[in-house]
């Protein structure tokens, strides 16, 4: 309160490279979240500088970094957050109708993202007509149709059974080994470990960022 | 993204509270739909009005005789005739405002020709009469001076005496018998049609000198005539040649300012002006109606696009993370709006049609349908969606991505 500004994020200095699957972890209110939205051109710092490939992100306005987020960011949420009124396609189709593809290239690339998901008979179903597990492979599909460089996941699996969440996992470790970059948001302990670094926050600040053995 | 693309999202989320889409434009649907319907009411009356002024002709005033009503006893306006060719004469001398006058004698009688008979007016008149009544001549002719000046037994006939006598299109040189006279058919009259007290065309027409000779002679003796036709030289002198009228009149007969006349004088203009002042006023209502329920129903629009906006929030957030601009989501909004109040355009013009032929059906109220309306009806509702849209939209376009994805 009073003059005391409180810092979500502090003093970080970070770099991923291209093809990394990034495991980041913390209890609520590590900054774990901001992180996130910094590294998905959601947000931009209010002091320092974030690069995503040639782009100086910092320096954007709300027009770039939408187009940034269309062409090269794909996010996967906890909650999946389809909208209820669109089948599995239109859901997916959604970012490529932002990007301007035309009509028979976007549905081709939806259906090809979701038969990349298993979800080659569920193209027209609605999100309430389909399992959290289906639900969050429509979400993958559509985070993945535009063929992005990196997914951030924010904890895919925290509304999923284990057995489901797996299989999630599964898939975005597939879609590392293709060689998109991916972010993933957790604090469960054996899904981190499916990154190949894992970096623990604490108050706004990294505690640790380590190479995972186990992986 | 492209504009079909917008409205088909648009389109979807629409259809998903379809109800509530409909009850938001019912504002809509009234305005427009008044809209409609007082454009009809002011074009009918408008088209009505012309139609009169063709029947009866235009800039004229009618002279009749009435029975002074002395001691307080009305005599019924057929028992006396006041009027004379007299008077007529002195107008004409007295008031330079006046071009022509027609006089007429009239009585009602038994037409009998082609072993049919016919109950009509006859009028006994002069040539003035066809030009001053906007009467077009179908086939033949109207009188010669002479026949005018010997009082020959010729006439002139209407569409429907000539359709209940006579099998044949041309009745020219035909005879017909007029109260047991023979009368030689010179001409026949176009159609005028009926009005809603009288069908114009149920007449027959005779020279003045021969009616008042052989016709009715008894009803009107020496130069008594029923009434005149006074037609004025142009239609700003109309109110004020009334008034000379009056006062020729007056003098005329020596009748004091303020005393009863025994002549009326019916300004046609007064009619037309009524009913183009009560159909005017209608408009004006049915205009106040369309404002406030346009305005109502904007404000209705914009509320339901609020809750939508809010209701939406965690959806705008996730277009946002996928790539919508603020442009997209401000246009997305804009449509949707858009859309109700032109689907509420549609119903309510769709209503106005269905006011319209009712109200013509049943009242026999002359309405119109002018096109201009329903392009206006889509300015209308069009321009009112984006109006009352826009600040919603841009509320929607201006969200946080974050603050929106967060929403609960």
């Amino acid at each position: 309160m009073g003059d005391n500004k409180l810092l979500a994020l502090d003093n970080i200095d970070l770099s991923i490279n291209e093809g990394d699957f990034v495991s980041i972890m913390g209890s609520s209110g590590s900054g774990k979240s901001t992180l996130m939205n910094i590294i998905g051109c959601l947000d931009v710092p209010s002091s320092g500088e974030y690069h995503f490939r040639d782009n100086n992100v910092s320096t954007l306005n709300s027009n770039k970094l939408a187009e940034l987020r269309n062409k090269d960011i794909g996010f996967v949420f906890q909650n999946f957050n389809l909208l209820p009124r669109l089948n599995a396609q239109e859901n997916v189709v959604l970012p490529l109708l932002y990007s301007g593809k035309n009509l028979k290239e976007r549905n081709q690339l939806a259906i090809e993202a979701l038969e990349s998901v298993g979800l080659k008979d569920r193209v027209h179903h609605r999100p309430n007509q389909l399992s959290g597990g289906q639900q969050q492979r429509v979400s993958i599909a559509r985070a993945i149709a535009g063929s992005p460089k990196l997914i951030l996941a924010d904890e895919p699996t925290g509304a999923l059974d284990s057995k489901t969440g797996l299989e999630i996992m599964k898939i975005l470790n597939d879609l590392n080994a293709k060689g998109i970059t991916i972010v993933l948001v957790t604090h469960e302990d054996d899904i981190a470990n499916y990154g190949s670094r894992i970096i623990k926050m604490k108050d706004g600040k990294i505690l640790e960022d380590k190479k995972n053995v186990n992986n | 993204m492209s504009i079909t693309d917008l409205i088909y999202l648009s389109q979807k989320s629409l259809r998903s509270n379809i109800l509530r889409s409909i009850l938001t434009s019912l504002g809509i649907i009234i305005g427009v739909s008044s809209v409609i319907t007082m454009i009809s009411i002011g074009s009918g009356a408008r088209i009505e009005v012309e139609q009169q002024i063709e029947r009866f002709g235009s800039n004229n005033l009618i002279v009749r005789s009435q029975s002074s009503s002395n001691r307080g006893v009305s005599m019924g306006a057929n028992s006396v005739n006041t009027l004379t060719l007299k008077d007529m004469e002195a107008l004409k001398e007295e008031l330079p405002a006046i071009k022509a006058i027609a006089p007429r004698v009239s009585l009602s009688t038994q037409i009998v020709a082609n072993g049919n008979n016919w109950l009509a007016t006859v009028t006994g008149t002069t040539n003035d009469y066809f030009d001053l009544g906007n009467w077009k001549f179908e086939n033949g002719r109207s009188f010669e001076e002479e026949e005018l000046a010997s009082g020959s037994r010729v006439a002139i006939i209407g569409k429907t005496v000539q359709k209940n006598l006579f099998d044949t299109d041309s009745p020219i040189d035909e005879v017909i018998r007029i109260n047991k006279v023979p009368f030689t058919v010179i001409g026949l009259l176009d159609a005028k049609g009926g009005t809603t007290w009288a069908d114009l065309d149920d007449t027959v027409i005779v020279p003045l000198k021969t009616a008042k000779q052989r016709l009715v002679a008894k009803k009107f003796p020496g130069d008594q005539i029923r009434s005149m036709t006074i037609n004025v030289r142009s239609s700003d002198l109309l109110f004020k040649t009334e008034k000379d009228v009056d006062t020729v009149m007056r003098k005329l007969h020596k009748i004091s300012a303020n005393g009863n006349p025994d002549f009326v004088i019916r300004n046609y203009a007064q009619f037309l002006n009524a009913r183009q002042e009560s159909s005017r006023v209608m408009s004006i209502l049915l205009a106040t109606v369309a404002g406030i329920s346009l305005i109502v129903g904007g404000i209705g629009i914009m509320n339901i696009m609020l809750v939508t906006v809010t209701e939406r929030t965690k959806e705008i957030g996730v277009c946002m993370s996928v790539g919508a601009k603020k442009r997209d989501i401000l246009l997305q909004f804009l449509i949707e709006s858009l859309m109700i109040s032109l689907i509420g355009g549609l119903i309510g013009i769709a209503l106005g049609l269905g006011v319209i032929f009712g109200v013509s059906e049943y009242f026999k109220w002359k309405m119109s349908l002018d096109y201009m309306s329903i392009v206006l009806s889509f300015v209308f509702s069009s321009s009112i969606g984006i109006i009352f849209g826009f600040y919603p939209a841009r509320k929607a376009a201006n969200l946080n991505p974050i603050d929106a994805l967060r929403y609960e």
